[in-house]
Order: structure tokens, then C-alpha cells, then sequence
């Protein structure tokens, strides 16, 4: 096969098998006779979806509300949080093995204290991704800004340099790979925690609808959440990913060099 | 070529500043409180000229390292005075260049950017020193590769780089921990002869920790001795033989005698 087409066929093997899996599903609800209320046909959930689309798009906005703020505020507090760990020695004493600690805790656990705590409002949904994106982001952070070589330390030492000159040309560059580990971990968890939040007390939101549709027998529509937390979760890891790119091309070439 | 490296740029902060003189006073090195303290080095008494360029060769664990660090002013000698033209190390030096075993090159930075650090993490505008950075550049066969990220270069390579790092805010005294401890032989010998080059353009002092023998004798104007822990100084040997230290003084019967003759020390020593 000549190249171009080698390599067409090598990117279009797993959209291949995606539809392939699609199209047994599609399949075996007719073979296997199960009935609507149990699963439906892959062309179902669209056209039954496409019915709801008003309700699911309003819905798919208020818990992509719920995660972002949620996310951003994991991040806006957890990095500086960090440096003031790495940074100041008390706090690496008190706050960081009360991190640690605290990290053992399913913080998912917390969701019905904090519902019944906040009510039914976007500000508890928002504190509990808060809380499942805080930990990783917060500890990334620590361990990237303090795993800085004993070489580059002492070669910014011999060069007179003060603490932010220091800081600003190496510490903080040596440490953003580190610190997008955690943004990305995050990030995955956001939609879960926005999910779960919703699943415990709410009246809107995509984890409300699955269980109101579960509730109502509609599998078909559950699945249409699914998708769109999904595609939620999907479109927020890669918008983190494209600002990695952005911000530290070195490591993207860095690590692929190391693979190859 | 050599009043190129010389020829500095306006910045006073840049002016060739003369090769530096180094006096090391009966310094020694502890490590360790109580039962658990570990003499590591000295007491050393040693004397470096100005201009010359000085291997401390021995054996691992002998705290030559040590020493280097403590000439740097990065960590404090336990008893002892070291002095860099004239006045006394108390602190950090930033009038010398020191260059580690591990390379200090970052890998968010290209090599023309790697070199531009040592002068932007010393307040100094790398814009001002561009040719300064070129010569280097050229100096160790690197201008094809300034565009370059460390990751992106061989290992000998980025030990050129590295020099390049160490030596663009053309320090007086140059301080090497072991700069080719990590190359294959091959690579080695190149990189030496581009150490070499950059010593001879401008003749600062220099100070290499190595523990080949070979490495010594070919680079080095003199060469001292430091016996295995606690690391004292043995003996200095001046080697007498022609700069610059090409391949036919290396296969030279006098190359092969001081080969033979530190490595008898060693030897007697029971480290080799």
C-alpha cells in the first residue's frame, strides 16, 4: 500500500472499531429481544434525545457551570496553596500532613452533609468538585515545586540570583509539568464529583436527569447524559491539554523524544 | 581567534577580569554530628596560580567534590580558610563558574537560551552579549545547534552546551565537578578537546574534578593527588608537556610516563 493510504487506514482503525461496537449494540437488542425499558438501540437514544434536546442542553450548561467553577477554584486555591506549603516550613508542618491525611477520605462522602448544609444551589455542587479536584492539584503542586535537582538549586545559588529571580526563570518553569499532572487528574475528576452532587440533591443537571430517567424506565435517555457528561469531561481535559501545549511545548517534545 | 573571547562587550560586569589566584588554608570538611561524624576531607593546604588550570584527581568518596563546592562558597569547609584573589570565601562566589556532574541545562530553554540564563539569573540583558554567546557557540561546534532544546542534542552535545553556560559571564575561576564523568569514551575525548579550547582562548583558572588519570594529565597544567578519605592532597605534579594537548602528545612516551607514574600513587594506595 502506498504511504498515504497506510497511514489513513492506521487513524481510521479505532473509529472503525468504535462504530463496530456501535453497530453490534444497534444488533443485539434485536437479537437478544431486550426490551426498551432495560436498554434501546443506539438510533433510538439519538432520536428520543433529539426530542428532549431543549431540557438536555439546558441541563448540560448547569453542570458544566457547577464543574468549572468547581475546577477553576481547585486550581485558583491549590497551586498557591502549594507554594505556601513548599515555601513556608510551619505550614509544611500542620497543613500538609492534614493534606495528606485528608486525601485518604473518600471526599465524595462529604456530598450529603454539604447538600444538606447549602441546600439544593449550584454552591454546594460547586464545593464538591472543588473538594475531588482540590487534592490532586494542591499535592501535584507541592511535589513539582519542591523536586527541584540539587544541581539547578546550587546553580542558581552560584549565580547570586535573588528568591523571585530564582523562582520566576527556574523553579516555577521546572515545576509546571508536575503541576498540569494534577490540572489533568483533576479534570477527570470534575464531572464525576459534578455527578455524584447532582445524583445526592438537586432539581437540574445532567446526574439529575440520569436519575430521574432511570427512575422513569427511560434508559434510553440516561445514556443520552451520559454521552454529553462525556463530552463535558472530554471537552475539559482537552482544553487543559491544549494549554499545556501551549505553556510547556518543551515537555510535550521532552517526553515524546524519551518514547521514541 | 583567542582576542575574540577576550574582546568583550561594553558591560562592565563582562570586562575580562584576569585570572584568579587560589589559596585553600588547612580546610577540612566534617560531616555529621557525634558518632556519626564522617571526616571527609582534609586538612588540605594547596596553592593554584592564577591561569593555570588544576585537576584534583582521586579516588570516589575523597571529597574532592567536597572541596569544589566549598570553593564555590555553596557549602561552608568545617575549619580552614579559602581565599579567591585575595579575599576570603564567606558565602556564594558569583565571580566564578561552576559546572556540575549533572548538566544544569533546562529543558524548557533552547542551548542559545540555556547559556542566556547564567547571565539573565545574574540581573545582565542576554540581548547586550549575543556575541559573546556566538563565539562560544562556535568555539565548541554548537551554532547549527543554538536553536536546539537540550533534549534534542547527544550527550556530548549538551556537555558543550554546558560549558557554554558555565563560561559566558567569562568568569575569572571556573570550577568542573566531573563534566564528562557521564560520556562514553568516544564522546569524552571530544569534549576535551573543546574544554581545552575554551581554557587556552581565555585562560582563566580553572579547577576539574575527574578521576581518570588520562583526563588529568592531558587537560592539566598541574595535577593534584588526593588520597582516599578523609582526601588530602598527595602530591602535585606539574605536568610538563606541550599545549595544546593534541593526539600526538598524547601518544608521547612523557604523556605515557606521568599516566604511569599517578597511577603508581594510586595503586600504592590500594584504589586502583
Amino acid at each position: 500500500m502506498p504511504l498515504p493510504v497506510r497511514q489513513a487506514a492506521r487513524l481510521a482503525t479505532f473509529p472503525a472499531f468504535l462504530a463496530l461496537l456501535i453497530l453490534l449494540w444497534q444488533k443485539a437488542i434485536d437479537w437478544l429481544a431486550i426490551p426498551a425499558y432495560i436498554l434501546q438501540k443506539p438510533s433510538d437514544i439519538v432520536i428520543n434525545a433529539w426530542a428532549d434536546l431543549p431540557r438536555l442542553m439546558s441541563y448540560t450548561g448547569v453542570t458544566a457551570l457547577e464543574t468549572l467553577l468547581g475546577y477553576a477554584a481547585a486550581i485558583v486555591l491549590g497551586v498557591p496553596i502549594g507554594l505556601a506549603i513548599v515555601f513556608l516550613p510551619i505550614l509544611r508542618r500542620t497543613l500538609y500532613p492534614l493534606l495528606v491525611s485528608l486525601e485518604m477520605v473518600p471526599k465524595i462522602a462529604f456530598a450529603p452533609l454539604f447538600i444538606a448544609w447549602l441546600g439544593f444551589g449550584l454552591l454546594p455542587k460547586m464545593i464538591i468538585v472543588f473538594l475531588v479536584c482540590f487534592f490532586p492539584v494542591v499535592l501535584n503542586a507541592i511535589a513539582g515545586f519542591s523536586a527541584l535537582s540539587e544541581e539547578l538549586t546550587r546553580f542558581a545559588a552560584a549565580t547570586g540570583a535573588g528568591f523571585w529571580r530564582a523562582f520566576l526563570k527556574i523553579r516555577l518553569p521546572a515545576a509546571l509539568p508536575q503541576c498540569f499532572v494534577g490540572f489533568k487528574f483533576a479534570a477527570v475528576n470534575a464531572t464525576v464529583g459534578a455527578t455524584i452532587a447532582e445524583f445526592i440533591g438537586s432539581d437540574q443537571g445532567l446526574g439529575f436527569y440520569i436519575q430521574v430517567q432511570t427512575g422513569n424506565m427511560r434508559p434510553d435517555l440516561a445514556f443520552a447524559a451520559i454521552f454529553l457528561l462525556t463530552l463535558l469531561g472530554l471537552a475539559l481535559f482537552g482544553a487543559v491539554t491544549l494549554v499545556e501545549r501551549l505553556t510547556i511545548p518543551w515537555d510535550i517534545g521532552q517526553r515524546r523524544a524519551r518514547q521514541s | 581567534m583567542a582576542t575574540a573571547i577576550l574582546e568583550r562587550q561594553a558591560d562592565p560586569a563582562l570586562e575580562a577580569r584576569g585570572a584568579c589566584h587560589l589559596s585553600i588554608q588547612g580546610v577540612t570538611k566534617r560531616f555529621g554530628t557525634g558518632a556519626k561524624e564522617v571526616h571527609a576531607f582534609g586538612p588540605v593546604e594547596l596553592t593554584i596560580e592564577a591561569g593555570s588550570f588544576v585537576s584534583l584527581l582521586g579516588p570516589s568518596g575523597c571529597g574532592k567534590s567536597t572541596l569544589l563546592l566549598m570553593l564555590a562558597g555553596l557549602i561552608p569547609p568545617t575549619s580552614g580558610r579559602i581565599e579567591i584573589a585575595g579575599t576570603p570565601v564567606t558565602g556564594v562566589r558569583t565571580d566564578v563558574g561552576i559546572m556540575f556532574q549533572d548538566n544544569t541545562l533546562v529543558p524548557w530553554r533552547t542551548v542559545r537560551g540555556n547559556i542566556a540564563l547564567q547571565l539573565e539569573l545574574r540581573g545582565l540583558d542576554p540581548a547586550r552579549h549575543t556575541r559573546r554567546i556566538d563565539e562560544l557557540l562556535a568555539a565548541v561546534a554548537l551554532t547549527d545547534f543554538a536553536g536546539r532544546y537540550p533534549y534534542e542534542l547527544s550527550g556530548g552535545m549538551q556537555q558543550r552546551a554546558a560549558f557554554c553556560q558555565t563560561m559566558v559571564h567569562a568568569p575569572p575561576t571556573v570550577l568542573l565537578d566531573e563534566p564528562l564523568g557521564k560520556l562514553d569514551a568516544m564522546t569524552r575525548e571530544r569534549v576535551r578537546r573543546d574544554l581545552q579550547e575554551l581554557w587556552m582562548r581565555s585562560r582563566p583558572t580553572v579547577v576539574l574534578v575527574t578521576h581518570s588519570i588520562e583526563e588529568a594529565v592531558q587537560l592539566s597544567s598541574q595535577v593534584c593527588l588526593i588520597t582516599p578519605r578523609p582526601g588530602r592532597v598527595h602530591e602535585t605534579i606539574p605536568i610538563d608537556l606541550p599545549w595544546p594537548r593534541d593526539d600526538e602528545v598524547k601518544k608521547s612516551a612523557a604523556f605515557a610516563g606521568y599516566v604511569n607514574v599517578i597511577g603508581d600513587v594510586f595503586r600504592a594506595y590500594g584504589v586502583m
